[in-house]
């Protein structure tokens, strides 16, 4: 029974243990000081860890104070805290001191970032600081954000994007159905059947026209050429008087050419040509056959 | 027979034990620690000289010393004044050295150098204040006894010593 009892317990033990452990990340931020003496707390100064989820568990500061031994001068570290007040806050008094490079570093308990303001250098009296670096020691819990990632315990899958709103849309009252339905009705149809006779018809009547047209052209035409051929005739009747009035020289032109031997013979070089041609192409009609 | 047992056991159980050692333990927790910040390395600019100068290409040895208890401890950090592992010298080596403090994690130690001892190769620092503090120990060794002979080739090492003395 006391057996059973404690198995409970250590079961107990180690489920609380593991559901509560968080799987944390741990490091130092850069330099947060690298671009001056105040910084914010975000990553653009602290990088990719610095948004919610780092917890911040030390600062580690150092400078080179630059003075004269006798001069007074003051060096403060800090950050703000949110809502009022410093989250820490270190001095040192270099006063009628010797400047050294000074390595400090400022334990914290674990503070959320969410709790940190703005961080800065402040320097009072006589005297600057060189090669100043500020960085912080941290822890990340990157399942702070449960969403962040799928793997996180608690996270939620989210829902799907909402729908837009889409108008209930009825054909029936669609002025485009309407027109393409009026297209198949049958009245219209036989309507259409009728327009297109008629539509023969009057083309039919502008084919006669265009025919009538022709003729009356035609016979324009026709008028217009018989009054050129007329005023033609009538130009050579005034002209031919000319040639009434010319006289062509009779004479005779006799042959020139003579034949010489009387007899024309066949060139017979020319006969065995066309003959070799003959059987050249009878050759090359055999290629056919 | 039962009293001589008696007896016996009588005379047995008042054997005096004249002596005895107790153990009595305890560890006392170190309240300074000392530890390697940067390895030192000699460059060697010319044939007869090494020098752990970083414009030499060599690189300063740095300690540092942690106390939790004021003015409890000395830091005690010696330079150099021999190779600890080199080939064979048949001339000598002429050393010097510096040790100075470099770093510190409150301006109230600004002034342990100034407070500071020297013996021979060794400075003294009183650890006034509770923190953390960082001494560098420059070493240079000359080979030829004021003749610059050319170191011959091989390794060289030397020790920086640094202790953490109780006041």
């Amino acid at each position: 029974m006391i057996l059973r009892l404690n198995l409970w317990v250590l079961w107990l033990l180690l489920f609380c243990s593991s559901s509560t452990l968080a799987n944390y990340i741990f490091g130092y931020t850069p330099n947060a000081a690298s671009n001056g003496l105040s910084w914010g707390m975000n990553q653009t100064y602290l990088g990719t860890h610095g948004i919610g989820g780092m917890d911040i568990s030390g600062v580690i500061y150092t400078y080179n104070p630059i003075k004269n031994l006798a001069d007074d001068f003051v060096v403060t570290v800090e950050n703000d805290r949110v809502g009022g007040g410093f989250v820490f806050q270190d001095t040192e008094d270099w006063s009628q001191k010797h400047p050294i490079r000074i390595k400090k570093v400022i334990p914290l308990a674990y503070t959320p970032i969410a709790v940190f303001g703005d961080g800065r250098i402040r320097t009072s009296g006589t005297g600057t600081i060189e090669d100043a670096s500020v960085q912080y020691i941290y822890r990340f819990d990157a399942c702070f954000d449960p969403q962040s990632d799928p793997n996180c315990p608690n996270y939620v899958k989210p829902p799907p994007p909402k729908l837009p709103d889409i108008p209930d849309y009825d054909a029936l009252q669609d002025e485009s159905v309407k027109i393409a339905q009026q297209e198949t009705d049958k009245d219209l149809l036989k309507d259409d059947e009728k327009s297109e006779e008629e539509e023969e018809e009057e083309e039919k009547e502008e084919e006669m026209e265009w025919l009538l047209a022709s003729t009356e052209n035609a016979i324009a035409m026709a008028n217009g050429i018989a009054q050129a051929s007329i005023l033609k005739s009538m130009n050579i009747a005034t002209n031919i008087t000319n040639y009434y009035i010319a006289i062509i020289p009779d004479s005779i032109y006799n042959e020139t050419v003579v034949l010489q031997g009387g007899e024309v013979v066949d060139n017979r070089r020319a006969l065995r040509s066309l003959s070799q041609d003959a059987r050249m192409n009878e050759m090359i009609e055999e290629q056919y056959k | 027979m039962k009293k001589l047992l008696i007896t016996l056991s009588l005379i047995l159980g008042a054997t005096p034990i004249l002596a005895e050692n107790i153990d009595v333990s305890g560890t006392v927790q170190s309240r300074c620690t000392v530890n390697v910040d940067t390895p030192g390395i000699y460059g060697n600019p010319n044939a007869y000289t090494l020098t752990t100068a970083p414009a030499s290409a060599g690189q300063v040895p740095i300690v540092r010393f942690d106390v939790t208890l004021a003015n409890a401890y000395f830091a005690q950090i010696s330079y150099p004044t021999a190779f600890t592992s080199s080939p064979s010298l048949p001339d000598t080596v002429a050393w010097t050295g510096a040790v100075t403090v470099v770093q510190t994690s409150s301006s109230d130690m600004s002034g342990y150098h100034a407070a500071s001892t020297t013996s021979g190769s060794m400075r003294q620092y009183a650890l006034t204040i509770a923190g953390t503090t960082w001494f560098d120990a420059t070493s240079i060794a000359t080979y030829g006894g004021g003749q610059n002979k050319a170191f011959p080739g091989g390794s060289y090492k030397a020790v920086v010593l640094a202790q953490c003395i109780a006041q």
